[in-house]
């Protein structure tokens, strides 16, 4: 166990190395953020005072070694536009996008779970297949689409919840979150539905796959032969079996919708981190961009990371590497 | 004798289940409407009333006219007009024709490499198998719309960027796909004779291992097809992706976007019912498609 996490984490700078490497040396190439920041009637010593003063008239090989050398310090460069560190504003904006993300994950598992299983014991009635065809549109809608059409329903139309924003936040046990507010609840609502329903059709999917494979299992008619209640072994036959699975999934999907928040972000003008970058992006804000994926690569890695050693702890039959 | 009937009778069960599988109502429609959109798609500027991006015939005047109003030339649009007087209806069937070409090329491509780095990692084994392998696995483990949104901040926007953004994106699926039926394949008696024929390794690859690892790759083509169109929406709604000059549902969906707060739903909501129609349609077609593709079923 020790050798396969120690040859991960080496693995990992690896892959941090290198993706700062290809990142700074490729976002280089695309456009001039000096156009962004000065005025282009500014006089030309102007322009190019600003360019010294962001170090944008070095080579870029220069530029990557200052980079690496403070990103070993844990200084990853100030954002071009807020002229703050671009890491502090990442971890500033970070919450938003959590609270997020852990909403849309609670509603997945607690909406798709208990509609998974039901379809997956009976496959074959009416309910099922609302459910099954439920789900293939639910993967299929683009969730910034229907955050659209949520506005246009919920806000213009019906006027029943507000258009964008976080609103009010509460601090509650060290906390600073909008659930404890109503206005913050009013606001979390269409966002965090927004970004579930994908992930809600994920796991009505992947759970009805599981009941259905593990009701054909043998113990389980072996249970049915001992006589023993419907209830009885959906609770302590089939459950324990399927949820190995799903929970190794749903780790991983976290990350993802931390990911995919950028684009409910970008719909309901949610305050998160993926707002920043897609600002960032368009800005040519350089730090803050290869700061943010930095964040992520290393947030992916420590997931995975986690998500095979759970595996491992979990499943005797599993054998990591490095462990033979 | 008696394991003969049995087995004729399950045979039959089998397939006569997979005929009723596949005359599904949501079959028939979604094969339709897959049909019908790649017709739309490929003659759009022989269908659409009127050519949106003809500076010439588009004219302000028409500008956010509601659906079913006449326009300036009298033709009517009957989606509406968006803010600078394009009819919706025609920039629906050419943005949506951008946005096939997108995932079909890229699609196709994807496929390409991921079939030749699977075949090659499969056939020679390894060490080239794991090196290869462990770029696939550090890709996968990054959700797609996150890859495709730093490769597109660090190419710029554009059409053909974004095909190569998808096409990285794709091409490791694929690639692991590959590799695990041709794995299978590889210790079949038949490539054992190849390799004793001294056939060159181009052609056992080529000619044997290729054609026995392409089925499952069908199914999957099918559905990241449906993937792929809805991330190159999603990118071009970001505005990373598509240019908004350039049609394609996703930019002309972030176009709708600045006007919805102000009752001009139209300009959204139809490039959205066609986005959400083609992949829905997609998926479930290829949803069949595996059950008719399931070794389990065809036997």
């Amino acid at each position: 166990m020790l050798a396969f996490v120690i040859k991960r984490c080496i693995q990992s700078v690896v892959v941090l190395f290198v993706m700062s490497l290809i990142v700074f040396s490729m976002i280089n190439l695309v456009g001039d953020p000096v156009d962004m920041l000065v005025n282009p009637e500014s006089l030309p010593e102007e322009i190019d005072r600003v360019r010294r003063d962001f170090g944008l008239d070095q080579s870029v090989q220069v530029q990557y070694w200052k980079f690496l050398t403070g990103a070993v310090s844990g200084d990853l460069g100030n954002s071009f536009i807020f002229g703050r560190p671009a890491l502090a504003l990442i971890a500033e904006r970070f919450p938003a996008t959590l609270e997020l993300a852990t909403c849309a994950l609670i509603l997945a598992v607690s909406v798709g779970l208990p509609l998974g299983i039901y379809a997956g014991l009976n496959p074959d009635g009416w309910g099922a297949r609302i459910v099954m065809g439920g789900s293939v549109l639910g993967i299929s809608i683009p969730t910034f689409w229907l955050g659209l059409m949520m506005i246009i329903i919920f806000s213009v139309l019906l006027g029943w919840l507000p258009v964008s924003g976080r609103g009010e936040t509460e601090n509650f046990l060290g906390i600073e979150s909008s659930i404890f507010t109503v206005d913050g609840l009013r606001h979390l609502v269409l966002p965090a539905i927004n970004l579930a329903l994908f992930k809600i059709s994920m796991v009505i999917r992947l759970t009805r796959a599981g009941v259905e494979e593990v009701m054909a299992l043998d113990f389980i008619k072996f249970a049915r032969a001992r006589g023993l209640s419907s209830p009885r072994i959906i609770r302590s036959h089939l459950l324990p079996n399927i949820f190995i699975p799903i929970v190794t999934v749903l780790a991983i999907e976290f990350g993802t919708l931390i990911a995919f928040a950028t684009v409910t972000e970008s719909v309901f003008a949610w305050p998160g981190v993926g707002k920043l970058v897609i600002d960032a992006i368009v800005n040519l804000d350089r730090p803050i961009v290869v700061a943010y994926l930095l964040f992520v690569v290393t947030l992916f890695l420590v997931l995975n990371l986690i998500v095979d050693i759970i595996y491992a702890a979990i499943d005797p039959r599993v054998r990591l590497q490095g462990d033979r | 004798m008696q394991t003969i009937p049995i087995r004729m009778r399950t045979n039959r069960k089998t397939r006569s289940a997979m005929r009723e599988k596949f005359s599904q109502p949501s079959t028939v429609v979604s094969g339709v409407l897959l049909f019908l959109v790649t017709i739309c798609a490929t003659f759009a500027p022989l269908i659409a009333p009127t050519n949106p991006y003809d500076l010439s015939v588009v004219s302000i005047m028409d500008g956010r006219l509601a659906p079913g109003e006449k326009m300036f030339d009298g033709t009517v649009a009957w989606l509406g007009t968006d803010g600078a007087g394009r009819d919706v209806l025609s920039a629906i069937l050419f943005g949506l024709r951008t946005s096939l070409i997108v995932a079909v090329c890229s699609a196709v491509i994807a496929l390409f490499i991921g079939l030749l780095v699977g075949l090659t990692a499969a056939f020679f084994g390894g060490r080239i198998d794991s090196f290869l392998m462990r770029i696939v696995d550090i890709q996968l483990s990054f959700p797609a719309i996150l890859v495709a949104l730093v490769l597109l901040a660090l190419l710029g926007k554009g059409i053909d960027k974004v095909i190569i953004a998808l096409i990285i994106v794709q091409w490791a699926i694929y690639a692991r796909t590959v590799r695990a039926t041709a794995i299978v394949e590889r210790r079949k008696e038949y490539i054992e004779a190849a390799t004793c024929l001294r056939l060159s390794s181009f052609r056992i690859i080529w000619k044997h291992l290729l054609p026995n690892s392409i089925s499952p790759l069908i199914v999957l083509a099918t559905l990241q097809t449906a993937h792929s169109i809805s991330i190159e929406a999603t990118l071009s709604f970001l505005g990373v992706g598509v240019p908004i000059t350039e049609p394609s549902l996703g930019s002309l969906i972030s176009n709708g976007f600045d006007y919805i707060l102000s009752g001009a739903y139209w300009i959204t909501l139809f490039p959205g019912i066609m986005l959400f129609a083609t992949v829905a349609a997609i998926n479930i077609f290829g949803d069949r498609l595996r059950v008719l593709l399931n070794p389990r079923l065809s036997k």
